[in-house]
């Protein structure tokens, strides 16, 4: 007791100083930092959505084991949108309005995007995705919604000159998933356009084939690009759709390559035809070579292995790259421009995090550095990958930027 | 193309003819629309997929997916409509479509969301321009062999006779011994234990499954009962293989993006000029509306 009261002046003036020093600087920070994140953990794209949470939820442990966010604790609180752009949207308004994050990353698709972005603007959070790659969707709501993609239409303008190069193609025919945003957009609009930019003749240009997702037979419309006996096949879906086309490729003996978006990376679809090649672009891959993505692979896989409803056999996506690196990126932004997670402060906070990424440069991203340009898209350096055989192997590297940029 | 056109189209129409015979077990009984019918379908090509994955033959993967098929539809008739038996047909309608999410979700949560693969199953033969599957070939024998079964069950069987009398009136039928609980159970069950049957086949011609399969191909065979004729067996066979050829040659001749303005414009055709079907006798023959 006596020691107590001997030594109490002495902490009295430490805590009165530090509290001061504080104030003064304004640097005083919340307990805990409050980042959100919307992710489709049901729905068509769960295996996405559950990875991203498994490996949002790795980030949160890394960061608080560090001594968390100038001494405050990561808090991500996660919703599941089910890939629904309504459920999303009330995702993010429920996050920014009720949990006062000071960030969100996600939506993952295009199609949530589209209608989650206007209540970013609107609630004045920087909302970030991890998979939305459809042209122009973070341009349109601009300042406060950013993608961590590249634009397909940049991405098709080294991926095709690589296909029509490597498998002597003159001519491919098209066919796409009609109810995916991105992948509509890429079959009907950017293929074609680029192709053509390419010499490359579309054997159904005025005929598009296309299925809807969820659809198992797509026996016609494969019977149908055969007989038009292109060189090539542009299939644009979602991984879980292509399969579907791709099967059925097998089954009726039409072995010819394959090009797409990034939408085709996966490790489920070099499963699918093994004999088929499969080209396509990738900002990451789960067999990246480099310190940081081997570190993020050895680290997330086995976490992602243990995880009930993901296969035994799963990889580290992309999408999961992706998502790491979004609530990375806010993480250096409080760090380094005096956010303090206060609720007296969430607007001023939220403006520094919005300022911060839109200026960004060189940040060190899993695949290389990355910076974002003023449509909100990433500036970052990507790769043109080849499948098949049951392995992806990297054929270009490419950025999304002008050669000299930072990024690149 | 064309007659690989068509066989495309008559196998797209079996898978449609199996799970519309399956709707009309209930439909054309009770009255209402078993909207988890397309989950059983669904849970009974997982079964299946994940025997044969583990190395199990054929006639056991088709086993366990009718009897996983036919449990889950035994659980259904007692939680789902059994209580709701009495409520405005709507009622349990809706609570089948519940049960519909909950098996899409429990599916996602044991097996996940991304497609499970197996390789190619059974032969392929090439026959001049016509490239078909053995499991193809077992999809549409199995088709018609099942379509005989149930009508000889319904139609000519002491059970089938009850099973008429019930749907012709329920009240009536129980002044004349017939146990109805008893009979819509074994409704609910018949119903099951096609749609597993049918899951487990078509899982396997497909050689992929995801916990979203039974919805659109749900939604068609709904429409090749409603054209068929919801209260005739033998209409399902006629116009399962109709849909499934209009389908492919939308997409062969016409254009992918209207094959389902077709399908569905066929439909609301033929519930606007003939509701009983296209098998329909007797305009009182067509189903109850729900």
């Amino acid at each position: 007791m006596s020691r107590i009261k001997s030594n109490l002046p002495r902490v009295l003036g430490t805590v009165a100083a530090v509290t001061l020093s504080a104030m003064i600087g304004g640097q005083a920070v919340a307990q805990e930092i409050a980042i959100g994140a919307v992710v489709p953990s049901s729905g068509p794209f769960a295996e996405w959505g559950r990875s991203n949470t498994v490996t949002l939820k790795m980030l949160e442990q890394q960061t608080n084991d560090a001594g968390g966010i100038n001494g405050a604790k990561l808090k991500i609180t996660i919703l599941d949108d089910a890939a629904k752009p309504a459920q999303a949207a009330s995702s993010l308004r429920k996050l920014a309005g009720d949990e006062k994050v000071l960030a969100v990353a996600g939506p993952l698709t295009s199609s949530a995007a589209e209608v989650t972005f206007p209540v970013a603007n609107e609630m004045k959070v920087v909302s970030t995705s991890q998979a939305s790659s459809k042209p122009g969707v973070a341009k349109l709501n601009r300042p406060w919604a950013f993608r961590n993609t590249i634009d397909e239409g940049v991405l098709a303008k080294t991926t095709v000159p690589f296909y029509k190069k490597a498998f002597n193609i003159k001519t491919v025919a098209v066919i796409f998933d009609a109810k995916d945003a991105t992948a509509s957009t890429v079959g009907k609009v950017i293929m074609p356009a680029v192709l053509k930019a390419n010499d490359i003749i579309i054997a159904n240009e005025n005929d598009l084939l296309s299925f809807n997702t969820g659809d198992l037979d797509v026996s016609a419309q494969v019977t149908k690009l055969k007989a038009l006996n292109p060189d090539g096949v542009v299939v644009s879906a979602d991984y879980s759709q292509a399969i579907t086309v791709l099967r059925e490729m097998k089954r009726q003996g039409l072995i010819k390559p394959v090009v797409g978006a990034t939408q085709l990376i996966s490790s489920a679809i070099l499963k699918a035809a093994p004999e088929i090649p499969v080209i396509a672009p990738a900002t990451f891959y789960a067999t990246m070579t480099g310190p940081a993505p081997e570190k993020f692979t050895a680290t997330l896989t086995p976490l992602l292995r243990k995880e009930s409803g993901l296969p035994k056999d799963i990889e580290p996506s992309m999408y999961d790259a992706n998502i790491y690196e979004i609530v990375s990126m806010y993480i250096d932004a409080i760090k380094k421009t005096g956010v303090t997670g206060k609720p007296a402060d969430l607007e001023a906070d939220r403006t520094k995090i919005r300022d911060h990424l839109a200026k960004l440069e060189g940040f060190a991203g899993l695949g290389g550095p990355i910076g974002f340009n003023d449509d909100g898209d990433a500036i970052k350096a990507f790769y043109v990958l080849q499948g098949q055989n049951g392995a992806w192997d990297t054929k270009v590297k490419g950025c999304s930027s002008a050669p000299g940029h930072p990024a690149c | 193309m064309l007659i690989q056109q068509l066989v495309n189209g008559l196998t797209l129409g079996a898978v449609y003819t199996l799970l519309a015979l399956s709707f009309s077990l209930v439909m054309g009984i009770l009255g209402i629309l078993n909207l988890a019918i397309a989950e059983l379908f669904m849970i009974g090509g997982y079964l299946g997929f994940t025997l044969i994955q583990a190395g199990f033959p054929l006639p056991v993967a088709v086993l366990a997916g009718m009897t996983g098929a036919a449990v889950i539809a035994i659980v259904i008739e007692k939680v789902g409509y059994q209580p709701l038996r009495d409520a405005p047909l709507v009622t349990p309608m809706l609570s089948t479509l519940g049960f519909s999410i909950i098996l899409q979700n429990i599916a996602t949560n044991i097996w996940g969301s991304d497609p499970l693969q197996l390789p190619i199953y059974g032969d392929q033969y090439t026959l001049g321009p016509v490239n078909i599957g053995e499991m193809q070939l077992l999809v549409l024998g199995a088709t018609v062999v099942l379509v005989a079964l149930v009508a000889y069950i319904v139609q000519k069987t002491p059970m089938g006779r009850a099973l008429r009398a019930v749907a012709e009136n329920r009240e009536v039928a129980r002044i004349l011994g017939v146990s109805a609980d008893r009979l819509t159970m074994l409704a609910f069950i018949l119903s099951g234990s096609l749609a597993g049957v049918a899951g487990v086949l078509i899982a396997l011609h497909y050689g992929a499954i995801t916990p979203y399969l039974g919805v659109e191909i749900g939604l068609k065979a709904i429409a090749v009962m409603v054209i068929g004729g919801t209260r005739q067996i033998w209409g399902a066979l006629v116009a399962g293989p109709l849909i499934g050829i209009a389908e492919v040659l939308t997409v062969a001749y016409g254009g992918s993006q209207v094959r389902d303005f077709v399908v569905y414009g066929f439909m609301i055709l033929i519930l606007l000029l003939r509701p009983q079907g296209l098998l329909g006798g007797a305009r009182s023959d067509q189903g109850q509306r729900v």
